[in-house]
């Protein structure tokens, strides 16, 4: 009957010597993982329980059926593949094990006998080749094609530890499967049982050497055997000591990933913002612990592509290294990540969208910029903007006063929301209210609104910035500033649903206010057009006939999910939607957000605006690039001259179609 | 240890329209906003603070008490002022010689080492302001400054002359500086920070004796720009228009 010969050809000493290995293996284990765990635990605080069928649906979706990871194929499948093929191999083994040290020592039977035994062969065998495979595209990619993303790593006194961790984790699985293998095939060469067809490529193996004969391939067998189990136990041991720690960090980062709005950032957790590293909480060391150096939030993002200092995944493993640093005086802020670097960043999630790991990057910026705030580490313009932003609401530096002054000539008049009830108050923002190229685009809305019937009003002098940007150029104070009177100033007002022109303020007014369980209905415009035209509130005349492409605002799209609202409405006015190649949760951002629009532009290679330009001028036959945000309408138009796309595309505001087909 | 004072002047903000009062010779500042001379005061108030985190001393910020004056002393406390002072009188109607009096008197009490405020404001242009609390005060005055600095027991200034000249003088204190700009740009400050020195802080509120307006200029007549005379637009074809250029060069007797 077959039957698994545990430790054949084994002699007594070197099995006694297997446990002592195993037993010191545990405790280097042991010992590591407790090392981590510790570092965590002097994060502050952070709340991360609750929803654990959720939660355990993100292990099943994310870690075992590897969702996000299989985005990408090539990556993506040499990762599965590894992956199962090892956590079968391990399963295996510890399957192994229960047989003999458990119900063979204690009860006296093995259970991997008959034909469970030949199909855990048959299993174990061909999973393995999985793991080969896995292997072979891993190295053929890091070290011949050489994808940008994993190259190029920070170095700490000019060493690449992760290009060095990286080598040896491929270096060490491609070793241990190999040599299993070997052992496998010498085994079968020299017992030939009769079930070997199973193992067939411990068969195929085995091939090679029967030739030797049998007491050369039975010393052979006990020297791979040996390298096989030596090599097993210094993976193991190393484990919590290397990337290959990854296997539990990512999984328990997925596991412990925040299941709120992606819109709502969380409040300072200690005052004046992340001064070093102690001050982040638990989730976010685990967050740095987690990162696998995939270098796919790189690949997406708008500050890396224009040629910045900066992308995401090598502040991930600086803060990474950071933490395990003696302490020798290097600060966080400077040494470790500059200024600069925290300031490239646009807020666009476009990183953490992608990010097989689940690490929220926005927020460990955010937090670190608040630090650089309170510290006064701010360019002049940004200074100068958020002083307007305090004295006048606005990052104009115009009076409030003025803020309702594209109003006037408006027939009828827009009702003043202060003054009398209305069904929408309409927040209309900053820069749709100052911004001078834009005030026609404001009131094509306010006639839109009007030629639908709406019942609308507006807070006139009341309104002030949404600070949904000043809150993430990490000026806290000044935003519950904003957000205190925005809040305030809508207490008075009667209303039943508010609607926004700015992706930003919705995303702040919906996910962020304390509207302390009142919050009420909060619509982008695209929203309340969407609704009037399905009820049939709003009509159109005509059809545009127009070939248009649609930018997702980052606010309106990956922060809310407000996808199909603009694509519709482009529809309904008859205009052909052609998408751009990144399109829906992998649009690339505008280069605006985050406070980035305030900031002063350091030199790089393109500007995001730029090469999105490029991206729908190459698009087949399309003339019109809508948006569905005044700060895009800015930096889009202005990247249309600066590309000389003039005669090519012009940008328009979805509302000025809207206005059109009327 | 330097008893540094400065002199914060607060300035009706541009932002809003400007008018005329009824008298029509001076600013009706009913609904003005008042702020800190962001071009010079601000610079003054950072200058003293860059002096005290490098030579150590206390800095003292006094500011007229108008509406706004709690912002600028509050702002001045997260920066790094030790003492708010806000002066009590009816400062909006008040000419340089009134001010200066008035806060000299007040000053003369802390006994400072230097005075330091901003070389000019939008509604003091001249920048009398300064010189006329040094007379008052009976202290030497250096304006247009651009630096100071406390160097082996001697007190060192820069002046910035017009053509990008600099001069480097020594200055014995007690003296009065007219601030042209900090060695660095003013500071941001967190709204949270003001919002902890708002706590941490208080104002010192004094009141000024009556203030004496004698030797100021009368003002007789105050008006927005008037257009003295419009363009004329030469219309028609290139040639015509041409021609009218000629006609007009001539009569002017330029051709
Ligand atoms: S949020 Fe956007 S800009 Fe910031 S790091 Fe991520 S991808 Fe880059
Ligand atoms: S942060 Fe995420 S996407 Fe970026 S390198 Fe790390 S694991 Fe990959």
């Amino acid at each position: 009957m077959p039957i698994r010969e545990t430790f054949w050809n084994i002699p007594h000493w070197a099995e006694i010597a297997q446990y002592v290995l195993a037993l010191l293996t545990a405790l280097v284990f042991i010992y590591g993982v407790g090392h981590r765990v510790l570092r965590w635990r002097k994060g502050l605080p952070e709340k991360r329980s609750g929803h654990f069928w959720a939660r355990i649906w993100s292990l099943v979706t994310q870690v075992l059926a590897q969702r996000r990871t299989l985005d990408e194929a090539y990556p993506g499948l040499m990762h599965f593949t590894i992956f199962w093929g090892m956590l079968v191999l391990a399963i295996g083994t510890a399957l192994a094990t229960v047989d003999w040290d458990v119900t063979n020592l204690f009860f006296g039977f093995q259970f991997l006998t008959g034909w469970v035994y030949i199909l855990f062969e048959l299993t174990l065998d061909v999973l393995g080749l999985l793991v080969v495979v896995g292997l072979g595209m891993a190295i053929y990619r890091r070290y011949v094609t050489r994808p940008a993303r994993l190259q190029k790593f920070p170095t700490l006194e000019n060493v690449s530890y992760a290009a060095r961790d990286d080598a040896y984790v491929l270096l060490m699985l491609a070793f241990i499967t190999l040599s299993g293998y070997l052992t496998e095939g010498l085994r079968i060469a020299v017992t030939q049982p009769d079930w070997a067809a199973w193992s067939p490529v411990g068969s195929a193996i085995s091939a090679a050497f029967l030739a030797l004969g049998d007491p050369a391939n039975q010393t052979l067998h006990l020297i791979v055997w040996a390298i096989h189990i030596l090599s097993a136990f210094v993976i193991l041991a190393s484990l919590p000591f290397t990337k290959l720690f990854h296997i539990f960090s990512t999984p328990l980062n997925i596991y412990f990933r925040s299941l709120e709005p992606a819109g709502a950032l969380q409040a300072p957790r200690s005052e004046g913002g992340v001064k070093e590293w102690k001050q982040f909480t638990w989730k976010q060391l685990l967050d740095f612990e987690a990162c696998t150096r995939c270098g796919r939030c790189q690949d997406v993002c708008p500050a890396y592509a224009s040629g910045h200092e900066f992308s995401p995944r090598d502040v991930m493993i600086k803060l990474e290294m950071h933490l395990w640093e003696k302490p020798n005086g290097r600060a966080l802020h400077g040494d470790v990540v500059s200024a600069a670097e925290l300031w490239s960043c646009t807020t666009c999630r476009a990183c953490s969208q992608v990010c097989p790991a689940f690490i929220d990057h926005v927020g460990s910026f955010v937090d670190m910029r608040r630090y650089l705030v309170v510290e006064g580490t701010v360019d002049n313009q940004l200074q100068k903007a958020l002083a307007n932003l305090g004295r006048y609401g606005n990052s104009f530096g115009q009076s409030e006063r003025m803020r309702a002054k594209w109003t006037q000539g408006l027939q009828p008049a827009i009702k003043d929301a202060r003054k009398e009830p209305v069904e929408y108050l309409w927040f209309v923002g900053d820069y749709a209210s100052y911004n001078q190229t834009l005030i026609d685009v404001t009131r094509k809305t306010a006639q839109v609104f009007q030629r639908a019937g709406l019942n609308f009003g507006i807070l006139y002098d009341a309104e002030r910035n949404s600070g949904n940007d000043v809150r993430r150029v990490g000026e806290e104070g000044l935003y519950e500033m904003l957000a205190e009177k925005n809040l305030q100033a809508l207490s008075r007002c009667k209303y039943e649903t508010i609607v926004t022109t700015d992706p930003h303020t919705y995303n702040t007014l919906k996910n962020e206010y304390a509207w302390n369980g009142n919050r009420p209905r909060i619509l982008h415009y695209t929203e309340l057009l969407d609704e009037l035209i399905s009820s049939g509130q709003l009509k159109f005349s005509k059809k545009l006939d127009a070939r248009v492409t649609y930018h997702d605002p980052c606010y309106l799209g990956r922060y809310n999910g407000v996808y199909d609202a603009p694509r519709r409405i482009l529809h309904a006015a008859g205009c052909e939607l052609v998408e751009v190649p990144r399109h829906g949760d992998r649009a690339f951002c505008c280069g605006a957000g985050g406070g980035r629009i305030w900031m002063e532009e350091k030199p790089g290679r393109e500007r995001p605006s730029e090469m999105r330009v490029r991206e729908a001028v190459a698009l087949d036959g399309v003339t019109t690039f809508v948006v569905a945000c005044p700060k895009d309408v800015t930096m889009f138009r202005d990247a249309v001259k600066t590309t000389g796309s003039e005669s090519r595309i012009q940008v328009k505001d979805l509302i000025e179609l809207v206005y059109e087909a009327m | 240890m330097m008893n540094i004072v400065v002199l914060a002047k607060l300035v009706p903000d541009l932002v809003e329209e400007l008018t005329i009062d009824a008298s029509g010779a001076a600013l009706d500042l009913t609904f003005a906003r008042w702020i800190i001379n962001e071009l010079f005061d601000d610079h003054a108030i950072e200058q003293g603070i860059l002096l005290k985190e490098r030579s150590g001393g206390t800095v003292t910020v006094i500011a007229p008490d108008l509406e706004g004056a709690d912002d600028v002393l509050f702002t001045a406390a997260a920066k790094g002022a030790d003492r708010l002072i806000k002066v009590r009188s009816d400062f909006s109607a008040a000419n340089n010689h009134a001010v200066a009096r008035a806060f000299s008197a007040i000053i003369k009490g802390f006994q400072p080492d230097l005075i330091l405020t901003g070389v000019q404001a939008h509604n003091d242009l001249d920048g009398s302001a300064g010189p006329l609390l040094a007379e008052s005060l009976g202290l030497p005055y250096v304006g247009y400054v651009s630096g100071v600095a406390l160097a082996d027991g001697k007190f060192m200034v820069k002046k910035e002359y017009p053509g990008g000249l600099i001069a480097e003088m020594e200055v014995t204190l007690p003296a009065v500086f007219g601030i042209q700009a900090a060695e660095q740009p003013p500071r941001y400050v967190a709204v949270s920070k003001v919002r902890q020195a708002m706590k941490t802080s208080s104002i010192e509120e004094m009141d000024a004796s009556d203030l004496d307006l004698s030797g100021a200029p009368e003002i007789e007549r105050m008006f927005q720009p008037e257009a003295a005379a419009h363009a004329e637009m030469l219309e028609g074809t290139p040639e015509e228009v041409s021609a009218k250029l000629v006609a007009l060069f001539k009569e002017l007797g330029v051709l």
